[in-house]
């Protein structure tokens, strides 16, 4: 599902060139549930942005679904992202003039393959799915954290995406929340059979991955 | 609804107070544009469509007998009805315009007046009659007592005429004045109808009914005097109508067919005039040769010729009188004309018929009191050849002169037929953009004010639109990178900015719309007392006046958008532009 061979990722930060990732390779198969752990400042956001197609590999190459991502322009990169990829942030950041449906359907809409009625009854079904269906007309301000990343999680897989990437999704929750968010993660992982690759600092939360890749200073310390 | 103009919409009721700052800012703009642009139409609808329309109408044909501007006379009244019926395109009304100035005597008071004709015979449109009805409104009598018979010259004055020569209705008033021939005249009008005028250069009119004016100034029926033409949608029209009309009107070579009588002798004869104009008479003078008779006064004035074909079956000697005898074309009747003959001449082109050659003043006497027949009906009349440089130099039907299009070139126009001393019916057929260019040119004045709202409104765009939306981007730049990882295009995200922007332009300019309507509605209500101030022509019965069009205000909002399209496109794009990585990592 996922191939990442010599990956490296440099950023210019006007004279210096901070070396944020330097060397990674792994592979994730399809319908794994993978933790990306590592101290702050490790290089997890840009692995999972790389990973994610948000942003690319300054040396080394990354194949999201046999597709080599090197060679695609910024529309087909889009396009990817629609079709192929869900994102979970650790701000949750739902779109804040759209209602929770309105946010669950927004990435269907943007697809434009499904009919009115299709795109609502698939938000709804994903919306039932995390628990929060007396919620569907309310505002995202009107909505705690824990709920917010509920509905976040119902738009990341509402497309029936192959990889869904969350970055430290319950950093900004309580432990409880946080817990019952990387449950609800597993469900659907089991459901939908979506891989989940998601980052954390939490050692808490290493219990619930199936694999876990531990970076630092942007090189993989000790995978299992 | 559609994805973008639903998030652009909720967006734009998002940062409220900002929005509305700018969308204030804009329909404030939009107001002055609306009331500046309405006000400068206001002045070209009361002046160029109100007054100059129905003083000289959109399109005016005029005509000056014998070069002469106070005899406005066509003595062919068919012809000229026959053009215009044939281009009659967009045509509102044909009036005939007849007015003469005299000297009227009231009861021990005198004052100067103009005797307009009214033609009441003729079914008014509903806006001619709106717009008379506006503008005189009748205190006593109305406009169809000008048809009564059993008064002698019914007319009707205004208020104060009427106060001025102490008469009021059912007086008498004599009037002097001067007919279309020079001569002294004098007649008494009947007071039928008093009216109440606001306008400052009709006080001095006074009304009668067309065809009653037009025997006092010596018409015959068949006669007409100017022409006004006023028609639907001018701008658009008038000039085709003009130039339309101009080129129907070409004047032939004029002729007199006519039986000449000398001697018990009948011979049928072509009547000509020559140009006396220096340049006629040289080319004149080098084309035929005096063969009998006075040799250095061949251009004279009073010369009456004839060619030598004539001569031979005359046998006549200069000196001699004939009489030529031709049927006119109205009226069924002849006229007998005697001349005294002063020479004969050979020429290489008249040779085959027989031809009375006369100055053009002693040939358009006749001519034009008396039109004969047209000659183009009979075959044995005689006409120059195609090309002959006979033509430039033979009297014509009448001399039509050229069109203008503007104010200078029409007052050049005049001043070189001053110049030409012809002796010709003037015509000349123009429209009111060319004799009130002038008050266009206030209109582009006007217009002016209007432009600088526009500049005003243009920065107040540039600068508004600008930090708005350069404010907005920054606020919504994390969300910027959260729809662009979902899945959102570029070109889409750019357009949602684009939208938003529109849609506020455009909800501020209904706004602004509607504040001009109410301002202007405010302003029209405030009286101006300032009759005796030249400003007073920018008001319409003391009050400012406006005149919204619907393509003025839709073109202006039309613009306003466009300016607030081109000007959000730029910031949008660059906002579209982010890469997602980092509008992500964006934190305020
Ligand atoms: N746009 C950028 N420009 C310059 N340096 C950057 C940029 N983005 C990230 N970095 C640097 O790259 C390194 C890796 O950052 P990254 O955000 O991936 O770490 P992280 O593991 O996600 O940390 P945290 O747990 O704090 O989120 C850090 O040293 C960071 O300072
Ligand atoms: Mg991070």
């Amino acid at each position: 599902m996922i191939e990442i061979k010599g990956l490296k990722k440099n950023y210019m930060l006007g004279e210096t060139t901070v070396l944020a990732l330097r060397g990674i390779d792994f592979n994730v198969s399809e319908g794994e549930f993978i933790s990306v752990v590592g101290p702050s400042g490790s290089g997890k956001t840009t692995l999972l942005n790389i990973i994610g197609c948000v942003d690319f590999a300054t040396e080394g190459e990354v194949k999201i679904g046999g597709v080599n991502l090197s060679g695609l322009n910024d529309k087909e990169i889009t396009d990817l992202r629609l079709n192929k990829i869900g994102f979970i942030f650790q701000t949750f950041n739902l779109i804040p003039v759209l209602n929770v449906i309105e946010n669950v359907e927004f990435p269907l809409l943007l697809m434009k393959k499904f009919t009115a009625a299709e795109v609502r009854k698939r938000a709804e079904k994903l919306i039932e799915e995390v628990g929060l269906k007396e919620f569907i007309a309310h505002r995202p301000a009107e909505l705690s954290g824990g709920q917010r990343q509920r509905v976040a999680i119902a738009r990341a897989l509402v497309t029936n995406p192959d990889i869904v990437l969350a970055d430290e999704p319950t950093a900004n929750l309580d432990s409880v929340t946080g817990a019952s968010i990387l449950e609800l993660m597993k469900e659907m992982n089991q459901i939908e059979k979506t891989t989940f690759v998601f980052s954390t600092h939490d050692a808490n939360v290493l219990k619930y991955a199936q694999k876990v890749i531990k970076i630092k200073d942007g090189k993989i310390v000790d995978g299992e | 609804m559609n994805l973008i103009l639903k998030i652009s919409l909720r967006n734009l009721f998002r940062q409220k107070r900002r929005n509305v700052l700018l969308g204030i800012a804009i329909a404030f703009g939009v107001m002055i544009l609306v009331i500046a642009n309405s006000f400068a139409n206001g002045i070209t609808d009361v002046l160029l469509n109100k007054l100059v329309a129905r003083i000289a109408g959109h399109v005016s044909i005029a005509f000056s007998e014998k070069s002469n501007f106070n005899s406005p006379i066509f003595r062919d009244k068919e012809k000229i009805f026959s053009v215009i019926k044939n281009n009659n395109e967009g045509v509102r009304e044909v009036e005939e315009n007849v007015g003469v100035f005299g000297r009227a005597i009231g009861n021990g008071k005198a004052d100067t007046i103009i005797i307009v004709g009214i033609d009441l015979s003729k079914e008014l449109s509903a806006e001619t009659r709106k717009e008379i009805e506006e503008s005189f409104r009748m205190i006593e009598g109305t406009f169809q007592d000008l048809s009564r018979k059993d008064v002698e010259n019914p007319t009707i004055v205004s208020e104060e005429k009427a106060k001025y020569l102490k008469v009021k209705k059912g007086d008498i008033i004599r009037v002097r004045y001067t007919n279309l021939f020079g001569n002294d005249q004098a007649a008494r009008l009947t007071i039928v109808g008093i009216l109440k005028n606001d306008n400052v250069f009709m006080q001095g009119v006074i009304f009668a009914e067309l065809g009653n004016l037009k025997k006092l100034m010596g018409f015959r029926p068949y006669e007409i005097g100017n022409i006004s033409i006023t028609m639907n949608d001018a701008p658009k029209n008038a000039v085709k109508l003009a130039n339309k009309i101009h080129s129907q009107l070409k004047p032939d070579i004029a002729v007199i067919y006519g039986q000449l009588k000398y001697n018990g002798k009948i011979i049928n004869v072509s009547t000509l005039g020559f140009k006396t104009d220096d340049e006629s008479k040289k080319v004149l003078e080098k084309k035929i040769k005096v063969i009998n008779g006075e040799i250095d006064k061949v251009s004279s004035k009073k010369n009456v010729l004839i060619n030598k074909t004539l001569f031979d079956a005359l046998g006549i000697k200069p000196g001699e009188s004939f009489e030529i005898v031709y049927k006119n074309k109205f009226e069924d009747k002849e006229t007998i004309v005697k001349y005294n003959l002063t020479a004969v001449f050979a020429d290489d082109e008249m040779t085959d018929k027989n031809i009375v050659f006369l100055s053009e003043d002693k040939f358009y006497e006749t001519y034009y009191d008396n039109l004969p027949e047209d000659p183009k009906k009979i075959k044995d009349a005689f006409y120059p050849k195609a090309n002959s440089s006979l033509t430039d130099i033979l009297a014509t039907e009448w001399i039509l002169l050229k069109r203008t299009s503007t104010t200078d070139e029409l007052t050049k126009k005049y001043k070189d037929m001053g110049k030409g001393k012809w002796k010709a019916t003037i015509v000349d057929v123009q429209t009111m953009y060319e004799s009130a260019s002038d008050v266009l040119k206030l209109e582009k004045a006007l217009n002016l004010i209007t432009i600088s709202a526009v500049l005003v409104l243009f920065f107040i765009i540039l600068i508004g639109v600008v930090n708005t939306l350069r404010m907005t981007i920054r606020e919504r730049t994390r969300e910027i990178g959260t729809i662009r990882a979902i899945g959102m295009q570029k070109n889409d995200v750019r357009n949602t900015f684009i939208l938003e922007t529109f849609f506020l332009t455009l909800f501020a300019s209904f706004i602004g719309i509607a504040s001009a309507f109410v301002v202007m509605r405010l302003l029209s209500t405030v009286t101006f007392n300032v009759t005796d101030n030249p400003m007073s022509i920018l008001l319409v019965n003391s009050h400012l006046y406006f005149f919204p069009t619907f393509l003025g205000i839709s073109s202006n909002v039309l613009f306003i958008l466009i300016i607030a399209v081109v000007t959000a496109y730029f910031p949008a794009r660059r906002a579209a532009n982010l890469s997602p990585a980092t509008a992500l990592r964006h934190y305020e």
